[in-house]
């Protein structure tokens, strides 16, 4: 009997403990802004972004995700013992098992360090050709939204007369120009292909932020231009920007697997995860792995990117979450 | 010579629909330390006539003619990089609305030290140490701690002490405060009032005080300008406008104001003036006032537009019924 009553009484002290933290977790996770500033911390506002994209399980996954692959794409190699570029017609066409874990291709090539290797090529022109879109798009936007008036109203229609072209033709065609494929060019077709919707949303973002009583208070003590574009506008418009970096990733590296896929890729033996996957096309009916596993890295990519995206606006942008 | 001559301002916004005429022929004069206050309803005109002083009109809006003469120069005139000059360092502004006028991703100590190094040729310690001495005269306490804190971290009074603090921090001859006490608690507003006037003596300054509050103005301006509709309708020392208003709408302002010394004050209502001011895309031809006012219509006033005229010494008016000139009450009393 005494021993009941022990248990029992334990058992609502651990319930009581365990609402207790439940309650002190709620009041964390709400009072995010007055919490950090009760204990003196300077950056609160990115402290805040980091509580609330850590509070966000899905973007949290996806960027572990994220990073579980760009440790693939950067260690395995390294570790890997096959020489991707080894031709073994012997070995060829073998099906995923221990020694292969993706299977080998035509060549007797080991897929898994194909892939990760690949997926090195990928995602480094994803990245440069993603921080080119930046670094064209918040110039030509800062520029059209700063100066404003008949400039920007000039910017604006040219941008919308490249809207009008269709996006892979006119890399393609970029491509077609250079006459050689490589990384840069690569780059350079992709970044002239998509840098539009980054510029027009720099150019809303500062346009929006001109209006601010800071900026005109800043115009008031006598700021120069350059200031008042340096210090007031283009930092403000950091949240967007990093959103960005996550959204226009995933398209480039689509745009990249598409354009090789369709033949315009980096030149073999070198491979990205588009031309392995246009390597597999070939014997997709005996051997599906080939062409479902560079896909499936850059659905993986993709995906990952997309939520980390989505996290990262509900983390910088709370306000917009409504919508 | 005054310190700032404002000679028939005139500051036009294209729309769509016609240009809006904000300022449509401003002219008053400010010697140097003296305090003018600027009142009047919502747009009518008062803000945009301290942006066009400083320059600060945002196109397409744009000061179509006039002259802005201060301390031996023409302002209208000037290259954007001179004003720029100019701003900040000789003639300082400080806006309504505290909460958003500082940078949130810029410490205290950023934005003041940044507005002295921006005029003054000062190194960066000597900046920090005058920001420091800013934010004291301001009577910010732990000045030194609280110059590395973020914005959020000040309450709406404190960040208009920080706002007047960078407004005067280069000296100016001038001092412009736009609404600089509409934003705040009715509580912190009589001490940003006193913290003006005491700035204001300390460092001889001249000041124009724009706002739509009587009392704001009752106790800090030598002269007060009554603006309506765009235009400047009655202009005197203080002590004389309100002892002896001569306009329909200035007595009509005076008269809104709530009285609680009088006896009935708690069961009696709150006067107010009829009709709604003018479009400013199509003022009225002649006295703009005219439709709201209770004495027009028995004459021409309505078609002859009325001249701001001197009614006695220092006493300005643009009425054709100023209080001293008129013979009876009026007839209808609307």
């Amino acid at each position: 009997m005494a021993i009941d009553e022990r248990l029992a009484a334990e058992r609502a002290g651990k319930q009581r403990q365990a609402s207790f933290e439940l309650a002190l977790e709620a009041t964390a996770g709400d009072g995010g802004a007055r919490g950090a500033g009760a204990a003196l911390q300077r950056a609160s506002l990115w402290r805040d972004a980091l509580q609330r994209f850590r509070a966000n399980r899905a973007a949290v996954i996806a960027a572990i995700a994220f990073l579980v692959l760009l440790a693939f794409v950067i260690f395995v190699p390294w570790l890997s013992h096959e020489d991707p570029y080894a031709v073994d017609f012997s070995q060829a066409y073998q099906n995923p098992s221990w020694a292969h874990p993706f299977g080998t291709d035509e060549f007797g090539r080991d897929l898994f360090v194909r892939v990760a290797l690949g997926g090195r090529v990928s995602i480094a022109i994803g990245f440069a050709a993603t921080f080119a879109i930046m670094g064209v798009g918040i110039t030509y936007g800062s520029i059209s939204g700063f100066i404003g008036g008949k400039l920007d109203n000039g910017m604006m229609r040219f941008l919308d007369a490249l809207y009008g072209l269709p996006y892979l033709p006119f890399a393609i065609l970029t491509l077609a120009i250079f006459g050689t494929v490589n990384f840069w060019t690569m780059v350079v077709a992709l970044t002239i292909a998509s840098w539009f919707t980054t510029a027009r949303v720099m150019r809303g973002q500062i346009i929006t932020l001109k209006e601010n009583d800071y900026v005109r208070a800043a115009h008031a003590v006598g700021a120069r231009w350059y200031r008042v574009l340096f210090r007031h506008l283009l930092p403000n418009t950091l949240g967007v920007i990093i959103i960005f970096v996550f959204l226009e990733l995933p398209g480039v590296v689509l745009g990249e697997a598409f354009l090789s896929f369709i033949g315009l890729g980096i030149n073999p033996p070198k491979a990205s995860w588009g031309t392995l996957a246009q390597d597999g096309y070939g014997a997709y009916q005996t051997h599906p792995y080939l062409i479902v596993i560079p896909s499936l890295m850059i659905a993986w990519l993709i995906l990952s990117a997309f939520f980390v995206a989505d996290g990262l606006r509900d983390a910088l942008d709370p306000r917009a979450r409504e919508f | 010579m005054a310190l700032l001559e404002v000679d028939d301002l005139r500051t036009y916004f294209p729309t769509r629909e016609g240009e809006v005429h904000a300022v449509d022929g401003v002219s008053f004069k400010l010697e140097e330390r003296k305090t003018l206050g600027i009142v009047g309803e919502s747009g009518c005109g008062k803000s945009v006539t301290a942006l066009s002083i400083m320059g600060l009109i945002q196109t397409p809006g744009r000061v179509v003619s006039g002259s802005v003469h201060f301390d031996g120069k023409e302002l209208t005139n000037l290259k954007r990089r001179e004003i720029e000059d100019i701003r900040g360092l000789e003639i300082g502004m400080i806006f309504q609305d505290p909460m958003t006028s500082l940078n949130p991703t810029l410490t205290i100590g950023t934005q003041i030290t940044e507005t002295l190094r921006r005029h003054l040729d000062l190194s960066r310690k000597e900046a920090r140490k005058r920001a420091v001495d800013l934010l004291e005269e301001v009577h910010i306490p732990n000045a030194s701690r609280r110059l590395d804190d973020y914005p959020h971290r000040y309450s709406g009074g404190m960040r208009q002490r920080v706002m007047i603090a960078m407004a005067i921090s280069c000296n100016p001859k001038l001092l412009i405060a736009d609404e600089p006490t509409t934003a705040l608690d009715v509580t912190v507003q009589a001490g940003v009032l006193d913290l003006l006037e005491e700035l204001r003596q300390e460092h001889a300054m001249a000041m124009i005080i724009i706002t739509h509050n009587m009392g704001v103005v009752a106790e800090t301006a030598d002269d007060i300008a009554v603006m309506y509709a765009g235009q400047i309708v009655e202009q005197a020392t203080a002590l004389d406008l309100f002892d002896r208003p001569e306009h329909p709408y200035t007595e009509a302002l005076l008269g809104a104001l709530p009285k609680l010394d009088e006896p009935d004050a708690r069961n009696a209502r709150l006067a107010s003036i009829p009709g709604r001011p003018p479009d400013l895309l199509s003022p009225p031809e002649a006295c703009r006032f005219a439709p709201r006012c209770k004495y027009a219509g028995t004459d021409d006033c309505a078609t002859v537009p009325p001249e701001l005229r001197e009614i006695r010494s220092g006493h300005w008016v643009r009425s054709a019924h100023p209080a001293s000139e008129r013979a009876r009450e009026p007839v209808a009393v609307s």
